[in-house]
């Protein structure tokens, strides 16, 4: 009873439902916005509400952070610019049917699609938050390490084309993740005595150049093609259509909420999984995958605003972050007064039902301020190539730029921009160097703690990995998977079905 | 002549600055925090800034500067204009990067505005640990060498000087070292089984402790903490500790070398009044930290020493990359 009281506290004072309004508004343009992120948006804001009462900042953080994880998607589609890490999938079938004079549609679909995935992440927050965080705790390093093997096979199913290709590119991604600082062991890798290379090369300034740049680069090829025009009819999907979707948006939802959940994986780990999880159980899809699939929306996009429940999840429950913004929020309660931690909840559950009840809010307003004002985006579009190369090079830049402040990740970003132009000229697909840069830390730390945990004796590893029934389970999805995209399975598949049929 | 004209630019200049301190500051403060958003001393430098922005009557506009544990901030801090705009808020460490080879810049080159704050050490254990002491843990360790998985947060950080502590004042101790990006992650860890034992900041784990999701082993400090009475202080154990006790990180913030003085004595004075404010004091206190507020020759005097004995601890633990004799760090007592 208290707990729907706490939930309602939201709803009958105005002040928060006003704040979590314009927080979701500011944050789906900071989320569309390349380089400037949620992250950043909401530790500024911890110095704006420093004087303010807890309930209103918590208000305002909420709703940025739904807005941020929903808006990287209208640059994804609109421009191949994800506004986030967490849309890199999403560009991958948006802005394909962006080409083809449906980006209405597409946003129209992000959107409902985008809040379903919310309310499945809030859903699982409000009624299974320890259940959850107590399996999310069971993840050991060498777990952490097949979850990053399982990611590195999405290789096949995001590389069009060339599966070597697409290996290489993976491969490149991995190697520019672990440039700069080991940051377990401070040791020096790939930095060639380079100062500014000690830092490591900002993952984000590598997708900005290699996303926008290469796309600018690539549209001066037909600067004087006049633009697709765009159908501004049928813009919210139909009941039909959402229907049609149900059964997939709810295991990728799940898929986000977990991925979410588990402290050093966030948002764009699960939207990529999601895309992966989809390409491989869509039997038909609307169209092929890459080439405008509305399944190729629907699953990142669920993924990875269920993950935003799924976040909070070990925060309110244990204290410990599920991702960047989080981590910054268990700051900010720190900062009003109040101890995040395992207590939170127990002394102190208002609190806990607060946030749910600001999240569903902030998931209702995304709906409305997302599903308003596509027709005036969708002109973006429209514009003539000579206007939207110079904005794509103007937003890359700027956002580039605002990630650390520093000119360096600007050249790092020009540099992969004409880097990428020149892989997609000779057919090397680029969300794998993506995925390798997201992959590359999650692997290679927990590969070495998990080793360094057994006295590095491979035996004691394999015996850990038996032993354990989640291990098991992730090893055993790793080898099906790899087996599954091998040769040996396609013909092994044909005479087995093949038989079975005639 | 010439020695006239000196003066008359030496005096010219004084006047200038006088008249910069007056009015300092004209324009907002940059504040360039070393660790990551949401992080102990990110979470310090947001709170205690705007108490002292109210004192001083400007504004700092903090931002979080990551990489190089800490040493891209400060070479950037370092390399800006020693004019009072531009704010080092650091932790402890960069005072160990020489002797870790992560760079040749430490707080020598910085003049302490405030050391606000210093922390505690802890040693926690995960609830299944098959000890519930120190002693237990001890003894445990010696009888089953190679089993017990500690964590750790990378050389210089405060597991591995809690480590080398242990294994200077017990002899050697055959434990696994498992590094973690620092001590959030490692505390997660622990509580997942990972990990057995974790050397961490009080802080950091007495929410886990009063909620009952890790258990106390002993507190690295001579007498017991406030904040958890109940937990025996490690020189209970082991008098062997008091020659290097009490020991902790602490949190700063620091301006250039060569910022003129007043500015130096308005900023020191905006952080002091800042330090003292109820709410921070209440806020540091819940966490266990040690409030210090320390600054000029005292906040000096406290750098060296922590330097000396940290840097002379790590070396003769066979973890530094270059004796700290090379630096001109002396032993402590010499």
């Amino acid at each position: 009873m208290d707990a729907i009281f706490a939930i309602l506290t939201i709803f009958t004072q105005p002040q928060l439902l006003i704040l979590v309004g314009i927080g979701t508004f500011a944050g789906i343009y900071i989320g569309a916005i390349p380089g400037l992120s949620v992250t950043m948006a909401v530790s500024i804001l911890i110095s704006f509400t420093f004087s303010w009462e807890v309930y209103p900042a918590i208000s305002l953080m909420v709703g940025i952070y739904m807005g941020g994880v929903y808006g990287g998607s209208r640059t994804a589609i609109l421009l191949n610019i994800p506004g986030a890490p967490s849309a890199i999938a999403t560009a991958m079938d948006g802005y394909p049917m962006a080409q083809r004079g449906e980006a209405g549609q597409a946003i129209g679909v992000t959107t409902v699609m985008s809040f379903f995935g919310g309310l499945i992440g809030i859903l699982v927050l409000a009624l299974a938050a320890p259940l959850v965080s107590d399996f999310a705790l069971t993840f050991q390093p060498r777990d952490y390490m097949l979850l990053a093997v399982l990611g590195i096979l999405l290789v096949g199913s995001l590389s069009t084309g060339s599966l070597v290709k697409g290996i290489f590119a993976g491969a490149l991604g991995i190697a520019i993740g672990a440039v700069g600082r080991d940051p377990l062991t401070f040791a020096e890798r790939f930095t060639f005595d380079f100062k500014i290379l000690e830092g490591g090369i900002s993952f984000i300034a590598v997708m900005i150049g290699m996303f926008g740049i290469s796309e600018a680069l690539q549209q001066l090829h037909n600067v004087d093609k006049a633009a697709v025009r765009q159908k501004i009819s049928k813009i919210v999907p139909s009941f039909g259509t959402i229907r049609k979707y149900l059964p997939l948006s709810l295991q990728t939802s799940s898929i986000g909420v977990v991925i979410g959940a588990l402290p050093g994986t966030g948002g764009d780990i699960a939207a990529l999984m999601a895309y992966d999880h989809a390409k491989r159980v869509t039997k038909t899809p609307s169209r092929p995958f890459g080439e405008g699939a509305m399944e190729g929306l629907v699953a990142p996009e669920t993924a990875n605003n269920a993950a935003v429940g799924g976040a909070f999840i070990p925060m309110m429950t244990l204290g410990i972050p599920g991702d960047a913004v989080t981590a910054i929020m268990i700051g900010a309660l720190f900062i009003h007064g109040l101890n995040p931690g395992p207590m939170l909840m127990i002394d102190q559950p208002d609190m806990f039902w607060f946030i749910v009840g600001a999240l569903l809010m902030a998931n209702v307003f995304m709906l409305i301020f997302g599903l308003t004002g596509i027709r005036i985006f969708t002109k973006i579009v429209e514009m003539p190539r000579a206007i939207i190369i110079p904005l794509i090079f103007l937003l890359s830049i700027v956002g580039a730029y605002a990630v650390n402040n520093s000119i360096t990740d600007v050249y790092w970003m020009l540099g992969f921009g004409v880097f990428g132009y020149f892989m997609r000229h000779y057919g090397y697909p680029l969300g794998p160097v993506i995925l390798g840069v997201i992959l590359s830390r999650l692997l290679d730390d927990n590969w070495r703690r998990a080793i360094i945990s057994e006295r590095e004796d491979l035996g004691r590893f394999f015996e850990g990995v038996v032993t354990s029934p989640l291990s098991l389970t992730l090893f055993i999805a790793v080898i099906l998977i790899f087996v599954s995209q091998t040769p040996i399975w396609t013909r092994a598949k044909s005479r087995l079905f093949g038989k079975a049929v005639s | 002549m010439s020695r006239k004209l000196i003066g008359a630019v030496v005096a010219l200049g004084l006047t200038a600055t006088a008249a910069i301190a007056q009015e300092f500051p004209t324009k907002e403060i940059q504040g360039i925090i070393q660790w990551g958003a949401g992080g102990s001393t990110d979470t310090v430098m947001r709170s205690v800034t705007p108490h002292a922005e109210e004192a001083l009557g400007g504004t700092v506009v903090m931002q979080n500067m990551t990489g190089a544990v800490g040493a891209i901030a400060l070479n950037y801090v370092a390399d800006s204009d020693a004019d009072g705009y531009t704010l080092l808020m650091g932790a402890e460490n960069p005072l160990l990067y020489k002797i870790m080879g992560l760079g040749d810049q430490d707080y020598n080159d910085f003049i302490p505005i405030n050391i606000l704050a210093r922390g505690t050490p802890i040693l926690v254990a995960n609830n299944d640990a098959p000890f519930d002491d120190y002693a237990g843990m001890m003894q445990y360790i010696r009888e089953n060498p190679g089993e017990v998985r500690f964590g750790a947060t990378g050389p210089g950080g405060l597991p591995s000087v809690v480590t080398a502590m242990m294994n200077t004042v017990e002899g050697e101790l055959d434990v696994i070292a498992v590094p973690y990006d620092g001590d959030g992650p490692a505390l997660t860890a622990l509580q997942g089984g990972a990990i057995d034992v974790m050397p961490a900041v009080l802080g950091a784990s007495i929410e886990g402790i009063r909620a009952g999701t890790m258990k106390p082993l002993a507190v690295f400090d001579v007498a017991p903490n406030a904040k958890l009475p109940e937990v025996p202080a490690v020189t209970s154990f082991n008098e062997g500790y008091n020659t290097y006790l009490p020991w902790g990180p602490f949190f700063g913030v620091f301006a250039p070398n060569g910022t003129p003085d007043d500015v130096v004595a308005k900023l020191s004075e905006a952080y002091a009044t800042g330090a003292q404010h109820p709410d921070f004091v209440e806020l540091m206190d819940n966490r266990g930290f040690t409030m210090m507020a320390i600054s000029g020759d005292e906040a000096r005097d406290f750098l060296t020493k922590w330097q000396q004995g940290t840097a002379w601890l790590l070396q003769d633990a066979g973890l530094t990359q270059a004796s700290p004799e090379e630096f001109g760090i002396a032993r402590p007592g010499q």
